[in-house]
């Protein structure tokens, strides 16, 4: 008998499902409360993920989120922290959340262009509750068994929504802070963002967290690009060991729009990002840059897949990942190329760095090609700092451990400097500096 | 190299040529598989018990297994109870002297272009050839013999040479390593085996032919190669079969072990029938090829030039255990109308400083699927180790898709490998590039197509070169069916 690729989630969740449901947001609404049940009932059919699962080949999930956790509210965070993660300068309006519930006295979206909408699920449930499910609902084919408990248990999230040709100048952060000081706990956030045609918008989306009691965040975003509309995504992520955040995007892209999407994974014991880029109408363009840095037991999973249905699209992977401690990372990209798409040019990039001898990297460059006049191609490696680079800087005196450390920062500076928010930007270096072994000494030495 | 453009202009517009069957009295075991077929079999073969026992553990094992899926092939469900596991042209006894054959299985090799006495001659290549499952002649036994160097089929070996084959079969594939393999474990019928021993270097190329003939029989045949320290072998491997409606099985498994400072080359020109345009027929190519470099700084190379079989599922793979061992895959894979070839290679790094580079172009046409699958598996103490990975794909027209999935895993923080591979079409400017300069538009695919081979046709032997040129090139129209 062959082993099951897939588990039955435990039946603390069903017990929490049946306990919660009456109090999660639009409850009273028989539709909505119908879309809970049925996507609790998706997620027993698909089961969670073992290591059998392809898809899942590197990243063994189950041992962390098997057992429900508690659906917390919201606590008082440590505000300087919360400060410290601040970006998109003084301008930017701002969403914090704090275990996965909106705190609006700390928000900040006041003084929005006309055409420019920002809310919360929970606000939507209040005032809107008919649009509830429409923006909660998986796409049926959705395979992925996260994703549909998301939609039964989510408690909280954010909708931005920017009508044509709206292109507010000051970015929108979105702030997740996770409090596990006192009590472990998961939460299941929600993130839908719509731009009109030609609408432009630069979100900021950050990711902490204090405390070693366990949290685990589902993150599930939905995003739309109208014709000729422009995205600038940039994400930090960097929650402590004890958290592990699953963040799953949809992004679909119309004719001619744009999206540049910057993640760094820069902490957290366990993150997987699954990127899933449509592009649906032709001359569409995504470029997508990632860097990730697990050290110590942390394992981090980029999951990047790119569609390309139509023809005359263009998209651009490029990511980067040192590895150190005894620290797993996972790349697996796949460019799709339809039959139609014809005229596509699709690169994909991952190079990763090995700092020690007990980490391990695992990377699946794939592409699916069907149409033939397509320029596609990949290049994956992994390896050591370059010796005859490292030579160069000896020459030039300095101690082969500064050398070291100045090269693994370069390493990750070919990421950062494509990060757009300069706030952003600083907050990732410093974090990268953190990780890099010797990233004090460069910063005493004066040379970053 | 002209091989390479007859090979795509063969896939992509001329007609498989050696469709033909040879009337030639078979005997064959009633469809189905169970114990007592199996015993059958091996006693048919003279077989001593450890073997049949070995045969039987290995079926018991494939009992409990299930068949792959993770490939990107399409196929109907396979009943493996309807295929006769058993199909050796009936002969009294053993041919004393190549004269002996059955003079229709002589035939039809001439009609393959390869008349055993002139090729012997000719090309200097010891050729052993497996009729359906049974080798039927082997070349140049002789003088091989003086060098010491054992060149039979399995069959022979198991009976002349318990001791190798028992130490060695199944030693780097396993009886229960795949579905397949344990299929083939169980029911192989024969193959080559090849020892050559410390120090010798083969002074000429082995080649086995194997070729598909009687109808409703799958065709499971056993290589083993073992190159002794400090040896040498350059073995090719060539395939062919009869056009049916019907699709056929061809599970083989070929084991490779390399010694000390030994190398082993193998090559293959694999042209099983296809199938028609349709999709109809056509063999169904499950292989299990895998080398072991077991001594330090020994060597293992594959070259592969896979243009027929319905369905190719085929990873030649090199485990490099021992310290500085190198190993390389060379593969063109051309699939055309309802082809699909899900093929590539498994580079596992154990030993210190090992190096592998793998070289893999895909041209896929018609409404094939030509998949690169891939792994390349750094271990925690393989120092050093090194790896360099090339796929290229290119797509002839609209209606074909070209996948590459490579796996690269790497636990070593001084082990370097580098993956590139690249999908596009044959440019348009390279093609005005040519047309400009009075080439046909023909002729102009060919040289580009020639030109991205390249790299992979070098690697052939010589001799093999010759003999692929033969078996693919346009020229044969008419010589042969």
């Amino acid at each position: 008998m062959a082993r099951a690729r897939t588990v039955l989630p435990d039946p603390s969740y069903e017990e929490l499902f049946t306990r919660a449901r009456n109090r999660l947001p639009g409850s009273q609404l028989p539709e909505l409360a119908e879309l809970r049940r049925q996507a609790w009932r998706r997620v027993c059919e698909i089961g969670l993920p073992t290591s059998r699962v392809e898809e899942w080949k590197y990243t063994s999930i189950l041992g962390r989120v098997q057992k429900a956790l508690p659906l917390l509210e919201a606590t008082a965070p440590p505000l300087e922290q919360l400060k410290a993660a601040f970006a998109g300068g003084v301008e930017a309006r701002r969403l914090i959340f704090v275990n996965g519930r909106l705190v609006p006295e700390l928000s900040h979206t006041g003084g929005l262009p006309d055409g420019m909408a920002i809310t919360s699920l929970e606000r939507l449930a209040a005032r809107q509750p008919e649009r509830l499910a429409a923006l909660t609902r998986p796409a049926e084919e959705e395979g992925s068994a996260f994703a549909w408990l998301n939609a039964a248990f989510w408690t909280s999230g954010a909708v931005v929504e920017l009508a044509a040709g709206v292109r507010p100048q000051a970015p929108l952060q979105l702030l997740f802070f996770q409090d596990a000081r006192e009590q472990a706990g998961m939460t299941h956030p929600r993130l839908v963002v719509r731009l009109g045609p030609g609408a432009r918008l630069h979100l900021i989306e950050s990711h902490l967290g204090e405390g070693e009691a366990g949290q685990w965040v589902n993150l599930v975003g939905a995003v739309e690009l109208g014709e000729g509309a422009e995205l600038v995504h940039e994400v930090m992520q960097a929650p402590p060991q004890s958290a592990t955040l699953l963040a799953r995007s949809r992004i679909q892209l119309a004719a001619g729009a744009r999206l540049v999407r910057n993640i760094a994974s820069l902490g957290g014991g366990l993150v997987r990002n699954e990127t899933e880029v449509h592009l649906c109408g032709s001359g569409a363009e995504a470029l997508l840059n990632g860097l990730y840095m697990p050290m110590e037991r942390e394992h981090v999973d980029q999951f990047v897949r790119v569609h390309h249905e139509q023809p005359g699209c263009h998209s651009d992977q490029f990511f980067k990942g040192i590895v150190g401690g005894k620290a797993r990372a996972v790349f697996a990209g796949r460019i799709m190329v339809y039959r139609d798409a014809q005229k596509t040019n699709a690169y994909q990039a991952n190079n990763n760095l090995l700092l020690s001898d007990e980490a391990e990297v695992d990377t699946k460059p794939e592409l699916e090609i069907f149409a033939d006049d397509v320029k596609c191609s990949h290049g994956a490696t992994v390896g050591a700092l370059d010796p005859s680079a490292l030579f160069y800087l000896r020459a030039r005196g300095l101690p082969q451990a500064v050398a070291e450390s100045l090269l693994t920062y370069a390493f990750a500076g070919e990421v950062l400097e494509r990060v757009v928010d300069p706030h952003l930007r600083g907050q990732m270096a410093r974090r990268v500096l953190d990780r890099v072994p010797g990233g004090g000494a460069l910063e005493a030495e004066g040379l970053v | 190299m002209s091989s390479a453009i007859e090979t795509v202009r063969e896939v992509t517009g001329g007609e498989y040529k050696w469709g033909f069957t040879t009337p030639v009295e078979e005997e064959t075991a009633p469809p189905g598989l169970n114990e007592d077929i199996i015993r059958m079999i091996s006693k048919k073969k003279g077989e001593p018990d450890w073997l049949t026992a070995w045969r039987l553990e290995a079926y018991r094992r494939w009992q409990a297994m299930e068949e792959p899926k993770w490939a990107k092939v399409h196929y109907p469900p396979i009943d493996f109870q309807a295929i006769s596991y058993f199909a050796a042209p009936k002969q009294k006894e053993r041919p004393k002297s190549l004269d002996d054959i059955d003079p229709e299985i002589r035939r039809t090799y001439e009609k393959l272009g390869i008349p055993i006495r002139e090729q012997e001659i000719l090309a200097g290549v010891a050729v052993d050839y497996v009729f359906d499952s049974v080798s039927v002649a082997t070349t140049f036994k002789q003088k091989l013999e003086e060098l010491g160097i054992i060149f039979c089929s399995i069959s022979e070996a198991v009976r002349d040479h318990p001791e190798l084959v028992r130490k060695y079969l199944g030693t780097v594939v396993p009886p229960g390593d795949n579905f397949y393999a344990a299929l083939n474990s169980a029911v192989f019928t024969d193959g080559s085996f090849v020892y050559v021993p410390k120090g010798v270097r083969c002074p000429m190329e082995l080649s086995t032919y194997f070729r598909i003939n009687a109808a409703g029989t799958g065709q499971f045949e056993r290589t083993l190669i073992i190159a002794d320290e400090g040896s040498y072998v350059s073995y090719l491997e060539g395939c062919t079969a009869p056009m049916r409606d019907e699709n056929q099985l061809h599970a083989a498994v070929v084991e490779l072990i390399a010694l000390d400072e030994a190398e082993i080359k193998y090559s293959t020109v694999q042209n099983w029938y296809p199938g028609d345009k349709d999709g109809k027929g056509g063999i169904y190519n499950f292989v299990t090829k895998r080398g072991l470099c077991k001594g330090r700084r020994s060597k293992i190379s594959w070259t592969q030039v896979e243009t027929g079989s319905a369905i190719t599922w085929k990873y030649p793979s090199c485990i490099l255990q021992g310290e500085e061992s190198v190993g390389e895959f060379y593969s063109v894979a051309v699939t055309n109308n309802h082809q699909q070839a899900d093929t590539g290679t498994k580079m596992v790094h154990i030993g210190k400083r090992t190096r592998s580079r793998i070289v893999s172009k895909g041209i896929a046409a018609g409404r094939s699927n030509n998949t690169y699958r891939g792994l390349v598996k750094i271990m925690r103490g393989a120092e050093g180790a090194r790896n360099y990975t090339q796929c290229d794909s290119l797509l002839i027209g609209d209606r074909c898709g070209a996948h590459t999935v490579p796996y690269i895993e790497v636990r070593n923080r001084s082990a370097v490998a580098e993956h590139e591979a690249t999908t596009s079409k044959i440019s348009d400017d390279q093609l005005f590039y040519c047309r400009s300069r009075g080439i046909s538009e023909e002729d102009a695919v060919a040289l580009i197509v020639n030109g991205f081979c390249r790299e992979v046709m070098d690697e052939l032997p010589m001799e093999f070169a010759v003999e692929a040129r033969k078996l693919l090139g346009i020229s044969l129209e008419g010589s042969v069916g």
